[in-house]
């Protein structure tokens, strides 16, 4: 069979001792960083971004992948311990692994949140190996016209299903497609708006954009907060076992978590954090007790964290066979593969089935890795987190500033971080989300080559993007969920979830 | 409506699409706008430009008939300014004293813009920290950089 063979193949790459090692620094960095709040996988990966640069192609995704699901796994950790989110998608966790934890059993909810996690990581894994080749067959009949709609459709999915004022939000996406532009022209040959700047002619460094909004912007806004203190109340963790009902209890939910996280994470938008909290809900309306959640009930970590491992693991699926990023952290990974010099979209797994089947295989291991990571080095990520904040947010900011530095061993990329930080600080603190930024950032220049493209080819008529098929149909779709979130009714239940979360 | 009871973050973010999508649709004039086959440099930072300034204008107008919008917090100018400007000391030291100096100054002016600043503490971190950057980046992963003003 096809998949299996494929399969081997990329265990055989991601087994390569380089592989293994990087593999094995990402999922490490990335639990570190998901363990203390206040530092997200975004700003994680933007950070380490330059690091992989030295490396090729295969170990430096490799590495920034393992970053990704270790953040999240790396979350709950800090949700159960302290009641404080590592990342957002761990907000629904701290419900009910908190008080699990107040009641003695953190052990049993780690232990839980853990296996769930690694289930959801094996399904997500096995469905992009049956999926991608599929779905990348259909993108090869995509034309300019396709593309540039579906850029269109991820661009607009993901700011529906993101917080805040949908307009704001449009606008950022718009001012990140201008600010893709800046740079030369490649089918002219003018460099536009470089004002006679010769670094800027190359166009805006995406690592300087990335960090300084969301690495520095972040810091500063809290710093701008008191102070909190997180060692107060960290569980004490005894044993790790759960009892045969804690497990009994959590397969359903770890299944259902697990099909719900698979769906959302393909989807543009907050996946992670829809499909953990849309688990929640529904655990607490399948149970035959509800009252029990919110003091400790184990589904409520089940669910949740095996939908949260599914949507990291499936949110690759749209990247690795179309070339779409569906988020921020995937617009990070189109930013590394470009540099990397390989053009994101269905040609890669043809072109380089080293780099897919070898990423899609690591994954697995990379969950592998975590279980082992995650359980017996809880120890030392509680005495991590009792590190304070002023002591390690000068050290972020430097590891920022390196990595801005490295890209072209230019101080002009430092200064620019630097602006994006104060820009940042500003468009956050106006309720401006930076997240559709970099999405239009990193599509803007694809955009407008893919709309040259179908004009030059349609011969200046503006009706090919809906006369073609596949094209109408994603412009459909993006126009019905702009109405969505407009409809008076979608806006109440939307504002609901928002305040739920506490964003 | 009233100029008072505005929502803050709306009218701020209103004025600030209208100012980029003007400047980048403006600035485009410099550069040929080709047909709608044969798109220029100019066309689609025009039209964008154009798009941006105008979702700003609804941001603005808005932002006077809403009230009970949450005011933006306010601006604590002590991270804001220290932290900044230890990244671009940082920059400017770079090249000419090196990196050991330039990690050491942003390490500690970007930490007196913490909480609980104690300055022996924070020196020893700056030295810690400084030692781990050039020991990971320089050593261990070979990134070029001038390390010592004499380098």
């Amino acid at each position: 069979m096809d998949l299996f063979h494929n399969l081997i193949y990329g265990f055989s790459v991601a087994l390569h001792w380089q592989n293994l090692w990087y593999c094995f620094v990402g999922c490490f960095l990335g639990t570190m960083i998901g363990v203390l709040p206040g530092i997200g996988p975004v700003a994680t990966i933007a950070m380490l971004l330059p690091i992989t640069f030295n490396l090729p192609p295969t170990p430096a995704l490799i590495m920034l992948a393992g970053i990704y699901y270790g953040a999240s796994y790396g979350g709950s950790t800090t949700a159960i311990l302290v009641n404080l989110p590592g990342e957002s998608s761990s907000v629904v966790t701290c419900i009910d692994g908190y008080q699990m934890g107040r009641q003695g059993r953190a052990g049993p909810a780690l232990a839980i949140a853990a296996i769930g996690s690694f289930f959801a990581g094996c399904v997500g894994t096995v469905l992009i190996a049956l999926f991608g080749p599929p779905l990348a067959e259909l993108a090869f009949e995509f034309g300019a016209a396709e593309y540039f709609s579906m850029m269109v459709l991820g661009l607009i999915s993901a700011v529906v299903l993101a917080s805040g004022s949908l307009i704001k939000a449009i606008g950022m996406i718009l001012i990140g497609l201008l600010l893709g532009i800046v740079g030369t022209d490649v089918n002219s040959g003018i460099a536009r708006y470089s004002f006679g700047i010769s670094e800027l002619s190359d166009g805006i460094g995406f690592v300087s954009v990335a960090m300084g909004m969301f690495g520095f912007g972040e810091i500063i806004s809290n710093l701008e907060q008191a102070a909190i203190d997180r060692t107060v109340n960290v569980s004490v963790v005894k044993s790790l076992m759960p009892t045969g009902n804690d497990i009994k209890m959590s397969i359903g939910p770890i299944l259902r978590g697990t099909a719900i996280g698979v769906v959302f994470g393909i989807l543009p938008g907050a996946h992670t954090v829809i499909a953990s909290f849309s688990s929640y809900t529904l655990e607490k309306k399948l149970a035959k007790d509800p009252k029990r959640f919110g003091k400790g009930a184990i589904e409520g970590v089940a669910g949740p964290e095996s939908a949260n491992n599914a949507a990291a693991q499936t949110a690759f699926i749209p990247l690795l066979t179309l070339g779409i990023p569906t988020g921020a952290v995937m617009a990070l990974m189109v930013g590394a593969m470009t540099i990397q010099g390989i053009a994101p979209g269905p040609q890669v797994m043809t072109q380089k089935p080293d780099l897919f089947w070898g990423m899609i295989a690591s994954m697995w291991i990379g969950n592998l890795m975590l279980v082992i990571l995650n359980l017996p080095l809880v120890g030392m990520w509680v005495k991590f987190l009792k590190i304070p904040y002023r002591l390690m947010f000068p050290g972020i900011c430097l590891f920022i500033a390196v990595g801005a530095y490295s890209i072209n061993n230019s101080s002009f990329d430092v200064y620019l971080a630097a602006l994006f930080g104060f820009f940042g600080y500003y468009t956050s603190k106006w309720g401006c989300e930076p997240a559709p930024l970099i999405l239009g950032f990193v599509l803007g220049p694809l955009m407008e080559e893919n709309l040259r493209r179908a004009m030059l080819i349609s011969r200046g008529d503006p009706s090919v993007f809906f006369t073609r098929p596949i094209s109408l149909g994603m412009l459909l779709v993006a126009f019905a969920l702009l109405l969505m979130v407009v409809a008076p009714q979608i806006r109440k239940k939307r504002a609901e979830v928002i305040t739920e979360s506490g964003d | 409506m009233a100029f008072h009871n505005r929502d803050k973050k709306d009218f701020n973010a209103g004025i600030l699409y209208i100012i980029m999508g003007a400047f980048f649709a403006l600035w485009a004039r410099n550069y040929p706008m080709g047909s709608a086959v044969r798109m220029g440099p100019a066309y689609f930072p025009t039209v964008l430009g154009w798009l941006l300034a105008a979702l700003g204008l609804i941001i603005f107008v808005r932002s006077f008939f809403e009230h009970g919008g949450e005011e933006p917090r306010k601006t604590n100018w002590r991270p804001l300014t220290l932290l900044l400007a230890a990244v671009v000391i940082f920059g400017l030291l770079l090249e000419t004293g090196g990196m050991v100096l330039a990690s050491f100054a942003l390490m500690y002016i970007s930490s007196l813009g913490g909480h609980d600043f104690k300055w022996k503490e924070q020196l020893v971190n700056a030295v810690f920290m400084t030692a781990v950057n050039v020991g990971l980046f320089y050593y261990a992963l070979a990134l070029p950089f001038k390390l010592f003003p004499w380098s």
